[in-house]
């Protein structure tokens, strides 16, 4: 009670008295800055620079007279409000017609930035072309200065003839080979005898290699990104900096290399895929990835002039070597599950499934102009998957079908003909479940796998020009997976890889006849030369433990080396660059054949007979050595002979003399 | 022994026995410490050496009786005991005149041990990995060393000097000496224990003949299933055995085309 008291004491003003003063003293001066008290308003306070970013020019705006202008003005506003609130307008006039180019004024320099990148370049009409730019660089460019400046020369960076393996005198390829479960990697050239190592580094790559798709560089993965060799001596043509690289990509002439990388993307700057210029070694330009499952996720044309990925509803076509879509835009097309290129011509073949009462249809475009070529429906489709021939003279594409009112899945090939007007399309019908499926390189046969384990059958079709494709051949029981045609065409080899054992069958398909059965147990892999005159077999350690080894057959099955390597891991054979022979130059060699083979079989005998002769001398040396060596011991044995006879008491050393036991001196 | 009247024994029951081959009688009984992983007569038949090996706690040693002093049988007191400190020995033979033990160790390494001071006379460091078995020429001036490490090598047995080489892609298991021909035989394959994949097919494992002059291999004698452990060629040189981990013994003769054959030279 005491307090309360008080207190209302203090606070009695006595009757009469003026309200407390609460106005600083006259001279006070506050210590808070505008910024503290403030802050988020003078954020948002308009500034004189502002308004000049987000100004853009646009130029080659039809010049129209004042009845036409509204008109004029409400296309560009339709366009150009997509990049954002348009607040400012100025259209020039001069003698009764706008100018032809005019400002706008966005509210942000974002949107003005948006603008340029988007519009520029927009097609209004025939005539009318816009360009946009920012208003600031005009400034820019304005003020460059007139003083020329050099640029600073670059030293020649001659990494020597980059072809250099091509000019073998024995035309003998090369292939790269990773052993030591990856500790090594070796270079090596193809000869019957055994083969040649031509480089071989420690520690060259941290996981894989990857040879260029015409075979002048070797690719190798690190931590930090990949690197490019080549050259006689396998110098560092170029480094790719890419943290965390997993994957690769070339584009097939070379010009480009796609680099995958799953640590570097975020959500401002897509960087888990790279795209690099493999001459200057310059970054072209980065995408987003969700997941490199399907890699490469960019498939090139033949040409190398676009490349293409496909994400949800959407097909996104770049060109090089700008790296911008395609016409600015991707094509949306829905529900699309794949999508390839045609290995020969700038051709797409993609296809979607069914959408309520549209059927499933495959379709293939011609790029650029994006004409739809030929379109194929197909019914109660399953699952599709597209194989090209190699040079793009065939389509085939596998439709798993459930036919209606059954529960089952029944396959078919669809082939297309794509060099025939209209692109007919046949159909092959399969009885039997599908495991593997090629096309002849450089022909018209195709291969397919059927059947199931154990009842294996291999089928062997011919795609005729009458409109009709054959079955030429079908053989059974066989212990294949995997079907690998040389490059060259007509023969292959059918493999069972991994679980089955190795099995291996040699197949000339000119009239179908198994030229040879064998096997390597435990092999991997199975890898054509790029001539199609051997084939190497291995055992990778990354597969299998034990027996690490590539062996090395001809074309017709015939082993020629058993070659074990350390944990061993990979054998990639060096592709070859495109003939520059043209056809007529190779019809007159295949002409002349029988004169190069002598020539080449003179060769052959005297290379073996030096090989046989080198052999015999060595194995004449090791004789005489080891002849020497025995004489040397037999000497010696037969000195000690009494020794021995002293040992097991026949002889007896006494009296200074040898004694046989029982005999008198 | 040379005379074919005693046989020596030695086992993982931490013993090691002589016995007279006709009738079968135990002469002799030697308790070890721990198994006894290699034995044999000398030349003269008198002296016999046994290895035992490093086991609970007890080290790899390599003893030397003389028969001719029963003492020493039935104190178990060897004349010269020779511990092995740094690698356990896996196989021994005697050298030609009785004077030194030639034996393979753990290591890879071979030494000749003196029979009479227990030195080391000589050293051949030419093996990465461990020594499966040692075996003499039929006159004991050389010998053949089974490798782990996928090779087998001849060396003179005086001076140890490496004289060949014969390599495969498999551990080595055993290898023998022909006693009439310039050839070896070898048998091998992977412990049964320490990889499962190897091939299971019938009759995978092989014994490969070398020459060993050129040291190429010149044949194969499929049969086994299972890993070979030990081969050996019949005295008269006409036949060889071997004995592998699938439990079985095979005896093969040789065609006469096998002592015609030659290879290029």
């Amino acid at each position: 009670m005491r307090d309360t008291d008080n207190m209302e004491a203090e606070m009695e003003y006595d009757d009469g008295e003026e309200e407390p003063s609460f106005s600083d003293p006259e001279d006070f001066v506050d210590d808070i800055s505008d910024q503290e008290l403030l802050g988020d308003v003078l954020r948002d306070k308009p500034q004189e620079a502002d308004g000049i970013d987000s100004v853009v020019v646009v130029d080659n705006v039809p010049q129209v007279g004042p009845d036409r202008l509204e008109k004029l003005k409400n296309v560009i506003q339709k366009i150009f409000s997509k990049f954002g609130k348009i607040t400012n307008d100025f259209y020039p006039v001069a003698d009764g017609k706008t100018k032809g180019y005019i400002f706008l004024e966005y509210s942000a320099p974002s949107h003005a930035q948006e603008a340029v990148k988007n519009a520029d370049g927009y097609k209004l009409d025939k005539q009318h072309t816009f360009r946009v730019n920012l208003f600031t660089d005009f400034d820019k460019y304005m003020s460059i200065s007139d003083e020329w400046e050099a640029p600073e020369k670059q030293p020649f960076k001659d990494f020597g003839n980059l072809r250099h393996w091509m000019e073998d005198s024995d035309c003998r390829d090369q292939y790269s080979v990773i052993y030591d479960s990856g500790e090594r990697t070796g270079i090596f050239a193809n000869d019957v005898k055994e083969p040649i190592e031509v480089e071989e580094r420690a520690r060259w790559t941290e996981t894989y290699v990857r040879w260029s798709p015409k075979g002048t560089y070797l690719a190798t993965f690190h931590q930090r990104g990949i690197a490019l060799w080549g050259g006689e001596k396998f110098k560092q043509i170029q480094r790719f900096s890419h943290q965390g690289v997993q994957l690769i990509d070339f584009s097939p002439c070379e010009r480009y290399v796609v680099t995958f990388s799953p640590l570097m993307d975020t959500k401002d700057d897509p960087q888990a895929i790279i795209i690099w210029d493999v001459l200057t070694g310059q970054k072209k330009r980065g995408f987003h990835c969700e997941s490199s499952a399907h890699w490469p996720i960019f498939k090139w044309s033949p040409d190398g002039k676009f490349f293409a990925r496909m994400t949800q509803d959407t097909l996104s076509i770049y060109e090089t070597p700008s790296m911008g879509l395609l016409d600015k835009k991707s094509l949306k097309i829905n529900g699309i599950k794949d999508f390839s290129w045609s290995p020969g011509d700038n051709i797409i073949a993609f296809w979607v499934p069914e959408d309520k009462d549209i059927p499933a249809r495959v379709t293939l475009m011609q790029l650029p102009s994006r004409n739809e070529i030929r379109v194929r429906n197909l019914f109660n489709v399953v699952d599709c998957k597209l194989h090209w021939q190699k040079n793009g003279d065939y389509l085939c594409v596998k439709v798993d079908r459930t036919p209606k009112g059954t529960q089952g899945v029944v396959t078919n090939f669809e082939i297309f003909r794509m060099r025939e007007k209209q692109v007919p399309v046949d159909v092959v019908e399969m009885k039997e479940g599908i495991i593997a499926f090629a096309w002849e390189p450089n022909g018209s046969k195709f291969a397919v796998l059927h059947g199931e384990s154990p009842r294996i059958n291999v089928s062997f079709y011919h795609v005729k020009n009458n409109g009709k494709i054959d079955l030429i051949k079908m053989f059974d029981k066989q212990q294949a997976n995997s079907i690998f045609w040389s490059p060259q065409g007509q023969f292959l080899v059918l493999a069972g890889l991994r679980s089955m054992n190795g099995a291996l069958a040699f197949v000339d398909t000119s009239d179908c006849t198994m030229m040879n059965i064998a096997e390597h147990y435990m092999a991997s892999d199975v890898e054509w030369d790029p001539t199609g005159r051997y084939v190497v077999t291995s055992v990778s350690w990354w597969s299998h433990k034990v027996d690490n080894a590539f062996w090395l057959w001809t074309f017709q099955g015939r082993l020629l080396q058993k070659n074990n390597k350390e944990r061993f891991c990979q054998l990639l054979w060096r592709p070859r660059p495109p003939s520059l022979l043209t056809q007529e130059q190779i019809k007159l060699i295949k002409k002349d054949l029988k004169k190069y083979s002598k020539i080449f079989e003179q060769k052959d005998r005297l290379s073996q007979s030096k090989a046989s002769k080198e052999l015999v001398d060595k194995r004449r040396t090791m004789m005489e050595d080891y002849r020497k060596y025995r004489e040397r011991a037999m000497d010696m044995y037969n000195e000690q002979r009494p020794l021995r006879l002293e040992l097991r008491g026949v002889f007896v050393f006494s009296g200074g003399v040898w004694t046989i036991i029982g005999e008198k001196n | 022994m040379w005379d074919t009247k005693n046989v020596l024994t030695g086992s993982a029951d931490n013993s090691c026995r002589l016995w007279d081959c006709e009738t079968g009688k135990q002469l002799a009984l030697v308790e070890t410490n721990s198994a006894v992983r290699t034995c044999g007569f000398d030349f003269s038949g008198n002296i016999i050496m046994f290895s035992t090996d490093k086991q609970m706690g007890y080290q790899c040693i390599l003893n030397y009786f003389d028969l001719r002093d029963p003492q020493q049988i039935e104190d178990n007191q060897p004349y010269l005991s020779l511990p092995c400190n740094e690698s356990k020995i896996t196989s021994a033979v005697w050298g030609p005149l009785g004077e030194f033990v030639i034996a393979g160790h753990e290591n890879g390494e071979i030494n000749q041990y003196s029979a009479k001071s227990g030195e080391i006379l000589k050293v051949a460091k030419e093996h990465t990995k461990q020594i499966n078995d040692i075996q003499s020429s039929v006159d004991l001036t050389m010998v053949i060393s089974a490798s782990k490490d996928c090779t087998a090598k001849l060396f003179d047995s005086t001076n140890l000097e490496h004289i060949k080489t014969f390599k495969t892609e498999r551990p080595v298991n055993s290898a023998a000496i022909s006693p009439i021909m310039d050839h070896v035989v070898m048998g091998g394959g992977q412990e049964a224990m320490e990889v499962t994949t190897t091939s299971t097919r019938i009759g995978k494992f092989e014994a490969r003949f070398f020459h060993a002059a050129y040291e190429e291999e010149f044949g194969r004698v499929k049969g086994h299933f299972g890993p070979i452990n030990c081969v050996a060629f019949h005295p008269d040189g006409k036949s060889y055995s071997s004995g592998g981990e699938d439990g079985y013994v095979r005896i093969h003769y040789f065609d006469p085309q096998y002592f015609d054959f030659e290879l290029e030279a």
